[in-house]
């Protein structure tokens, strides 16, 4: 019996799609679980493109959920990576083409063959949320250091918890340390202080991610990508080892920082 | 299969949008395409006022109707009959009041749209499209015919919809995610990038299909 997680956020554009990308791939690749990404986000679908796959799609889950074609029927096999697979969302249909029971009886049908199942949740709180947190198991909340996606993360950790999760877990995406040293950014001790919830991982600003999202190959299987390097991490405390964050990095930089200017010296990063 | 496309064009009725009565001349005679919207009376009217205009012209000449998807009662036709004979025409006899000049009507029928086809955007159609513009990726067109984009195909085109194999997809650009010919689907190769910079008409041969320049 597989488990179901969602990916949520609030906001729109935080990361949430290439989350569900990255750790999907992560599980698949590091981990060789048997994974499959579900798209929610019925009428906005990005998962499919994210992964390269969108010109592999005949059904998606509104057919599955209406009963069109059955479940597996629907499911892509991934390109690359074994044991990964999609459900896509529909394109040409909006949120209401599904209700939450149908994503519910879907999940736990999933649930069977899998191991894990993860929900990639649209922006909003209205019923593609609903949907998408339906059959869920567990939530991972997406945030960026921006107070209006970290008010909006709030807001949803409001909701979840109505609606029976327990402690959901917090991603924070598109960091960077060199506007937090300057006090240009939000840090991250601000954010966990506001939303009291346990801190999954920290992924640094990495333009890798918009070139893997064009090219629709996740960065987390990219050895040499520091954001791919923090998916990997998250990946591995989701799997219940005990993994440092990568956020220490960035307090040992400013360490570092301070004592070459204490000498005069040029800071460069390697 | 150039010809099958103008030929649909001219008689698909699609020049019918602002002129509720089109005349035109046929091998046969004198072919008259009557709007489905209008009201019997508004579209008799309507074809008084362009006969009368014509003068004689037409006079002496063999008509057909084709009233599309219009059933025209026995009383109507007779009023047209009679509309024809007082200005000099013959009115061809036809076997039911509905004249359909062409055997299969779905694939005459032809939807015509100016405009880019949108992601989410779904047109599908019971005959042929054609499309002046783009359809991006995203986007979805079925058709019981053919398919034609004069403009660059990106999205998902289905032809034949209904099952006939001999349907094709045309386009200036063809650059599909993916495309369907009756119940075949296939999708370009990963490394195909940008492709041919000319037409391109996608067909079914022995089950699979086949792109080829236009």
């Amino acid at each position: 019996m597989g488990e179901v997680i969602v990916i949520t956020s609030g906001k729109g554009g935080v990361g949430k799609t290439t989350t569900t990308a990255n750790l999907g791939t992560g599980f698949a690749l590091y981990k060789q679980k048997r994974v499959v990404m579900l798209d929610a986000d019925i009428g906005l679908r990005n998962l499919d493109v994210v992964m390269g796959l969108e010109n592999r799609i005949v059904y998606d889950l509104v057919d599955a959920a209406n009963g069109i074609c059955r479940t597996k029927q629907a499911l892509i096999k991934d390109k690359r990576f074994e044991n990964l697979y999609l459900l896509p969302a529909a394109q040409t249909k909006d949120k209401t083409a599904v209700s939450p029971d149908q994503m519910k009886k879907i999940c736990e049908e999933l649930k069977e063959d899998f191991d894990y199942v993860l929900i990639d949740c649209p922006a909003g709180i209205e019923q593609g949320f609903k949907n998408a947190i339906a059959g869920a198991d567990r939530a991972i909340i997406v945030t960026t250091p921006e107070v209006s996606a970290v008010r909006d993360a709030d807001r949803i950790v409001g909701l979840l918890e109505a609606a029976g999760f327990e402690e959901p877990k917090l991603i924070i995406n598109r960091l960077r340390p060199d506007m937090i040293k300057r006090g240009d950014m939000m840090d991250v001790d601000d954010m966990i202080d506001v939303l009291a919830i346990d801190l999954l991982g920290v992924v640094p600003e990495d333009e890798k991610i918009v070139i893997s999202t064009n090219k629709g190959e996740p960065a987390v299987a990219d050895e040499t990508s520091k954001a791919g390097q923090a998916y990997r991490n998250i990946v591995r405390r989701l799997e219940g080892e005990d993994v440092p964050l990568i956020t220490e990095e960035k307090t040992e930089a400013g360490f570092l920082e301070k004592l070459r200017q204490f000498f005069g010296l040029k800071a460069h990063t390697k | 299969m150039k010809n099958k496309v103008i030929k649909a064009l001219l008689f698909g009725g699609i020049c019918v949008k602002n002129d509720p009565v089109v005349i035109k001349g046929t091998k046969e005679g004198i072919s008259i395409i009557l709007d489905d919207s209008l009201e019997f009376d508004d579209l008799q009217k309507a074809l008084y006022e362009k006969l009368k205009n014509s003068r004689n012209f037409f006079s002496g000449g063999n008509v057909r109707i084709q009233a599309k998807n219009r059933n025209l009662s026995n009383e109507e036709y007779e009023k047209l009959q009679k509309l024809f004979t007082d200005f000099g025409m013959n009115l061809q006899e036809a076997s039911s009041p509905k004249t359909m000049i062409f055997p299969k009507p779905n694939k005459s029928r032809v939807l015509l749209l100016k405009k880019t086809i949108r992601s989410g955007q779904k047109i599908a159609y019971n005959g042929s499209v054609v499309i002046l513009g783009d359809a991006n990726p995203g986007s979805e067109i079925i058709a019981a015919g053919d398919i034609l984009v004069m403009g660059t195909l990106r999205g998902m085109a289905h032809a034949g919809a209904d099952g006939d194999s001999s349907a094709v997809v045309t386009a200036f650009r063809l650059k599909p995610t993916q495309l369907r010919i009756a119940g075949v689907i296939a999708r370009p190769p990963e490394e195909r990038e940008d492709g041919p910079l000319f037409p391109e008409i996608a067909r079914l041969k022995n089950n699979v299909i086949v792109i080829e320049p236009l």
